[in-house]
């Protein structure tokens, strides 16, 4: 079959504006959407700049956006796409580095801002071994432990869009997997630096992220249960 | 066996944001009540075009009447204002820029709360004159 790539294109350091080029090529149906974008990076336009890395949906690196909605390249077959006019451009609410390639840093200034790391000054059980947790307990944040930090749901999310303050859903997704861990004694932090103007507040429950995850994460849901945390204190 | 488990509980933050996103829940829930009975009443049981000075003054002879129209204004507005001060805590992203937001909405929410507050103590005089 015969495809049409309608791709962003943007270098900074000769183009005054953004524009789109287009590509057509021929494709399997099975072929991967940056099945594509390697093909027209080796075979029509070397220049072309776009981020990929295990390309088997585990790495995160290959967030953009096709027809419209943000998906990874690697995770998105040509024949689901119910049409052979593909547009691919860069997630939306971050600055754009060249062509596909976006400016993650105030992602992951945002992530950082949610102590996303294990906080636990104790000792340690006096076996010396491992801190120990039962099944429930480790259930209770499954789902968030699952997110690859690929950007997609803060990048659908429509008030990150207009507030780039907004801490943004996969940063409360990763606070979420720390403060419903029963290890973990840095909730009282997290909570109020969430509790904050940029914080869970923001969230409008428009359910993009949920919607866009590629992970399939209950994202609104677990933002809910942060804002519930908040309120109420309880982290069952 | 191990103990029982103890329930993992922390102090819930007090924060301004915290306080507004419960306040529009509870407004809302009370509007739901206020504003329907509202409707009915006055669009679908008298009719708006049924509705001057006199109607006002006979249903504000009763007190019940008065503080349920001024709670209705009270839960309305406040419920409205929360909702204009998220949709422009989009455009204004300073902390001070939002501290004024703050402080223009709740001096406009309390001007028009004062003036409706007036208007319902005051009552209708005069409407024989229309």
């Amino acid at each position: 079959m015969q495809v049409t790539l309608k791709i962003f294109r943007y270098n900074p350091e000769k183009d005054s504006a953004p524009h789109y080029e287009t590509y057509t090529l021929e494709a399997e149906p099975t072929d991967r959407v940056l099945d594509l974008l390697e093909k027209v990076k080796s075979y029509h336009d070397g220049t072309l700049a776009f981020r990929r890395s295990c390309a088997h949906g585990v790495c995160g690196s290959d967030a953009m956006r096709i027809n419209g909605v943000n998906r990874l390249a690697c995770k998105v077959l040509v024949k689901d796409l119910g049409t052979t006019n593909i547009t691919i451009e860069p997630l939306l609410g971050l600055k754009v580095v060249k062509d596909l390639i976006v400016d993650m840093e105030p992602f992951f200034e945002n992530y950082r801002k949610v102590l996303p790391y294990f906080i636990n000054d104790e000792p340690p059980p006096p076996d010396g071994r491992e801190r120990l947790q039962t099944p429930e307990e480790r259930e209770r944040f499954d789902d968030t432990t699952k997110c690859i930090l690929c950007g997609v749901c803060t990048t659908s999310c429509p008030t990150f869009w207009a507030d780039g303050q907004y801490f943004g859903p996969a940063a409360i997704v990763n606070a979420h997997r720390f403060i419903f861990d029963s290890r973990d004694r840095g909730a009282q932090q997290r909570l109020e630096i969430l509790a904050q103007d940029s914080g869970v507040f923001r969230c409008r429950t428009a359910f993009s992220c949920t919607e866009a995850c590629p992970r399939e994460i209950q994202i609104t849901k677990a933002i809910a249960e942060v804002k519930r945390a908040i309120l109420t204190g309880r982290l069952d | 066996m191990g103990a029982q488990r103890q329930p993992r509980v922390v102090q819930p933050p007090r924060t301004f944001e915290g306080t507004a996103w419960k306040w529009m829940r509870y407004s809302g829930i009370l509007l739901i009540p206020l504003a329907w009975i509202h409707v009915l009443i006055k669009d679908v049981l008298v009719g708006v075009h049924q509705i001057d000075l006199t109607y006002v003054q006979r249903t504000w002879a009763f007190t019940l009447w008065r503080i349920y129209d001024f709670l209705l204004l009270a839960f309305a507005l406040s419920h409205g204002m929360n909702g204009l001060r998220q949709v422009l805590m989009d455009y204004i992203h300073s902390p001070s820029g939002r501290s004024r937001l703050n402080w223009i909405l709740f001096i406009i929410w309390l001007i028009v709360l004062l003036m409706g507050a007036v208007a319902i103590l005051g009552g209708v005089k005069g409407a024989e004159a229309f």
